[in-house]
């Protein structure tokens, strides 16, 4: 028997290889389809509260930035300014650094505010005769943090003569928000973390289940990445099946939890869905197949330095 | 073909499996490896399939030495080489054409030369219209003869065989032992390890002994037992 080897083309092998690879997995899809169902499973139950933190953590960070975006310097401006003086004030104010927006306050509008704050009960009409209060600009910041150092710069500029940023509320607002974001990415990396040991685990032992078939392939003399490719595929197509049927269950129940929120806190902001959920479902999928795919390869690497 | 220089195998437990083993086979022999339980028989065929490393000496297959061969190159190896067991290793939910075409698909093989190729090989082994049974559906030596077409179907200078028989009835036995005879008759080297005295004494082969680790007996046309 001449052994005859015809000329083959990368591409052809290529495609063969993919063609091979992909019927292994999906067979082995089919025949150890409780193997198989476990896993999916797994992943799917490990991938919900994931996708539950990821949503918590959008919604704490849209909190937090709305939040802080209300920190803002006031500068009360000297008494009797001109209208001329008070636009060069309010340029010079808008070009320091760190400052998003500048706004006028008249101190008649500055009353009416104060009026409208203590409702109807008080009327400061009775209490007195002239209007106490001075001009103001009230300075929004691009970054609450840089409250201290705008202040202190508004405060050197002439025609200003108090600024006001309510130093202990920002600092407290800000320690929170700060609490919010790390103990929200903390959660995410626990959880994460939580889902990938998991799921390895439940992968490592389908391929256990296969070990023989591992064997034979060694020794016949599949190259390590033919050995690997349909159990990475396979990997790939339960992290897919999981993420999908975990989607089928975050998409609804996000939807509902938004609706009873805000039946219950309508004031509070709250990320809208599809502002939130394409992403979510997207970036799980493509962690579902990650996680499939390294647990399949962490997996095999015991089994394939024999 | 093959060529074992003073070749010691310790395993990590501390026992001396083969102790300072020296032989070698030429292309075309077909020798029998025989020697009681645990001289050390299994150790040397795993030497040769690199699924062990020797603890000292050299091992050569082909003129090339494989003592320390690198992972990297251990397929090319073994598609070189055909391994056959007592056990046949047959994948329990592939059919017999299945399971010899498994050991192409997986070495990249051109699927136009799958089937053909893969037939050829059950045809050797007198079971191309058994292709489509399961391997519960067959007897012990048609599964063996399977295991033995998907060993032979690269059509490998070299077979290895570890008790291919060990599973098997006297008469069984004797078919498989004249099948791997015919495939050395084709050119292919043949070493295979047992220890049925019947078919060594009937084929009047060359015979290697090995007795705990080392080589105790190298004869030419051997008997199972030594007549001295
Ligand atoms: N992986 C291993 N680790 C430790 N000791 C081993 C290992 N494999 C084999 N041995 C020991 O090495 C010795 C030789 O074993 P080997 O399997 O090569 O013998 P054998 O000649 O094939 O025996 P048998 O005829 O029973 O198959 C035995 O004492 C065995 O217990
Ligand atoms: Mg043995």
């Amino acid at each position: 028997m001449p052994e005859q080897r015809r000329r083959r083309s990368p591409l052809g092998v290529l495609s063969a290889a993919l063609a091979y690879a992909g019927g292994e997995a999906l067979a082995a899809f089919r025949r150890n389809g409780l193997m198989s169902a476990a896993a999916v499973t797994t992943i799917m139950v490990t991938l919900l509260p994931v996708g539950g933190a990821v949503a918590l953590a959008a919604n704490l960070r849209l909190m937090t930035t709305i939040l802080e975006r209300q920190v803002q310097v006031v500068a009360y401006l000297r008494d009797g300014i001109s209208p001329q003086e008070r636009d060069r004030l309010s340029a010079q104010v808008r070009a320091l650094p760190g400052v998003r927006r500048v706004e006028f306050v008249g101190r008649d509008q500055a009353l009416v505010r104060l009026q409208d704050a203590l409702g109807e009960r008080v009327s400061l009409r009775d209490v007195i005769e002239t209007n106490p209060l001075p001009d103001s600009l009230e300075v929004a910041l691009v970054n609450p943090r840089e409250a201290r150092p705008v202040a202190d710069a508004v405060r050197q500029i002439g025609g200003v003569e108090d600024v006001a940023f309510g130093a202990q509320a920002v600092d407290r607002l800000l320690a929170v928000t700060g609490l919010l974001r790390t103990g929200g990415v903390a959660a995410g990396l626990l959880l994460g973390g939580v889902a990938l040991i998991i799921i390895m685990n439940t992968i490592r032992l389908t391929i256990i289940g296969r070990r023989q078939e591992i064997e034979i392939m060694q020794l016949v003399g599949a190259s390590p990445w033919y050995v690997r490719s349909p159990f990475m595929l396979e990997g790939v197509l339960q992290g897919l099946v999981a993420t999908a049927l975990a989607a089928l269950v975050l998409i609804p129940g996000y939807i509902l939890l938004l609706a009873r929120a805000r039946d219950v806190v309508p004031f509070l902001p709250l990320v809208h869905a599809p502002d939130l959920l394409p992403t979510l479902v997207v970036s799980l999928g493509l962690g579902g197949m990650l996680v499939g795919m390294s647990g399949s390869l962490l997996a095999l690497r015991r089994f394939l330095h024999t | 073909m093959i060529r074992l220089q003073g070749v010691t195998k310790r395993y990590p437990n501390g026992l001396l499996a083969l102790n300072d083993v020296s032989f070698s086979m030429a292309e075309g022999e077909f020798v029998f490896l025989i020697g009681p339980t645990g001289a050390g028989k299994s150790t040397l065929l795993r030497l040769l399939y690199r699924a062990d490393v020797a603890s000292r000496g050299k091992v050569s297959v082909a003129g090339r030495d494989i003592t320390r061969l690198p992972a990297r190159q251990m397929p090319a190896l073994r598609r070189s080489m055909g391994v056959v067991f007592q056990d046949f290793k047959l994948l329990p939910r592939k059919t017999a054409y299945e399971n010899v075409a498994f050991a192409m698909q997986v070495t990249g093989t051109p699927p136009e030369e799958i089937r053909p190729r893969a037939m050829q090989a059950l045809e050797v082994v007198g079971l191309a219209d058994r292709a489509d049974a399961l391997p519960w559906q067959l007897s012990g030596g048609e599964q063996q003869r399977i295991s033995i077409a998907r060993a032979i179907v690269h059509q490998p200078p070299l077979l290895l065989a570890d008790e291919p028989t060990g599973n098997l009835d006297p008469r069984t036995s004797w078919e498989i032992v004249q099948l791997l005879s015919r495939i050395n008759l084709r050119g292919t080297t043949v070493l295979v390890a047992t220890h049925n005295k019947l078919i060594v004494d009937i084929l009047r082969q060359r015979v290697v002994e090995l007795a705990a680790g080392t080589v105790v007996r190298d004869e030419d046309y051997g008997l199972y037992a030594s007549h001295a």
